[in-house]
């Protein structure tokens, strides 16, 4: 039989991306799962990392065909299979997340993303779900539409918002100095963070050390 | 009392979250009415109003009326609104759980372009899923972290012949059990055929 070593095929998967990092499979892993908490805790839609779930279903799909040739019998497959399936669930699990957002605030993140384009920077949503939200908007509009046409002369249109002062658990990985904690009175605060510490805190004042990586939420 | 219909609609909802009752054509017309004359009456009063502009706005003994018929008319869209957009969200669940064929006995409570909203739902859905990566992902699956590789099933029907993606055909049959892989029963789990044995 062939010896497979899936091992190392787990172990020292070097990926080239495009800024020339090397990342090894578990680093990615572990990537896609700080973007997933974070994905997952904070109340509006974060920049999306398509480039991380491409390489790993990238990978997935190089595992199972590596799978497919070992024997039913041995031991250490039912092992790796799990770990496809923890993966893809990893993956399923935030790109629905993802999509639950886009459809709750379909409206305000597409105005969002069309200033984005305008002020040149980089869009949040990846193409196909900029597609998706489009279509979603439409087919929600076109629906209210129908239901109002009884009446011609009423507008109304409610426009959900994510309610970005929502409470969060958040674990920094650096120093952060000055965070200023807005709690809608003039007197503002400002709170140190140092490396490892947990805060609970209002997602408006973190949001953008979010976005950047510098913490993430637990 | 203004949307006091409005607010039946709203309690229909309450009352059943997570399944669909039939679309209720007639409330939802007696209500459209009432929006209707609601409004005919109050563009009928606003140029009552603006015509004596002699007297200011406020101070107009129609005024009131005015205030208070356009937010019953506010306060009935909305509710019309947010019947319809709650059960879009079911259906929308729906979708997750039964795939892009909806079952006669659903179908039978929508409307038609609570239909045809499905059907668009639908293909945008199936258009998105298909678009992640090189073949695709399907969202649908993986609902719930996986515990363990194989897991005992019941079957609920007659179902015959399951092809395995190994190769091994079972034939399934109401009430046999079986121990199999996660990711091949998943499916038939969500489509009622098997029942999971915790």
């Amino acid at each position: 039989m062939d010896e497979i070593d899936i091992e190392s095929a787990i172990n020292d998967v070097d990926i080239d991306n495009d800024e020339e990092v090397q990342l090894s499979l578990p680093e990615i892993i572990q990537l896609m799962e700080e973007n997933w908490l974070n994905e997952k805790f904070s109340p509006e839609v974060l920049p999306n990392r398509m480039d991380i779930v491409e390489l790993l279903l990238d990978q997935i799909t190089t595992l199972e065909n590596n799978l497919k040739k070992l024997s039913n019998a041995d031991f250490k497959k039912g092992l790796y299979q799990m770990e496809v399936d923890r993966i893809r669930f990893l993956i399923s699990s935030y790109l629905r997340k993802r999509l639950e957002k886009i459809e709750t605030y379909s409206t305000v993140i597409l105005e969002q993303e069309k200033s984005r384009v305008q002020q040149g920077s980089e869009t949040y949503l990846s193409q196909n779900e900029l597609e998706f939200a489009q279509e979603y908007d439409q087919s929600i509009r076109e629906h209210f539409e129908s239901i109002m046409r009884f009446c011609p002369g009423i507008t109304e249109t409610q426009l959900i918002n994510p309610n970005l002062h929502t409470m969060v658990f958040l674990k920094s990985k650096e120093d952060i100095e000055g965070i200023v904690i807005d709690d809608g009175n003039d007197e503002n605060d400002l709170i140190d963070l140092n490396k490892g510490s947990q805060v609970l805190i209002s997602y408006k004042s973190v949001n953008n050390f979010v976005k950047s990586g510098n913490v993430h939420l637990i | 009392m203004f949307a006091e219909k409005a607010c039946n609609l709203i309690k229909e909802l309450s009352r059943c979250e997570e399944v669909l009752p039939p679309y209720h054509t007639e409330l939802v017309k007696e209500v459209c009415t009432e929006i209707k004359q609601l409004h005919e009456q109050n563009k009928e009063d606003g140029a009552i109003v603006a015509n004596e502009s002699s007297i200011a706005g406020y101070a107009n003994a129609l005024y009131p009326t005015l205030r208070i018929g356009s937010s019953a008319v506010k306060r009935n869209v909305r509710c019309l609104l947010a019947y319809h957009y709650n059960r879009l969200k079911t259906l929308r669940t729906m979708r997750w759980e039964f795939g892009s064929i909806l079952p006669q006995d659903i179908k039978t409570n929508l409307s038609s372009d609570e239909i045809e909203w499905f059907t668009k739902y639908s293909r945008s859905f199936a258009k998105y899923m298909t678009s992640i990566g090189e073949n695709g992902l399907n969202l649908c699956l993986d609902l719930r972290p996986p515990k363990s590789l194989y897991i005992e099933v019941k079957c609920l029907m007659d179902y015959g012949k399951f092809e395995l993606s190994d190769g091994t055909i079972l034939l399934l049959k109401k009430d046999s059990r079986h121990y199999l892989p996660r990711s091949e029963c998943e499916e038939l789990i969500t489509q009622g055929v098997f029942q999971h044995i915790v």
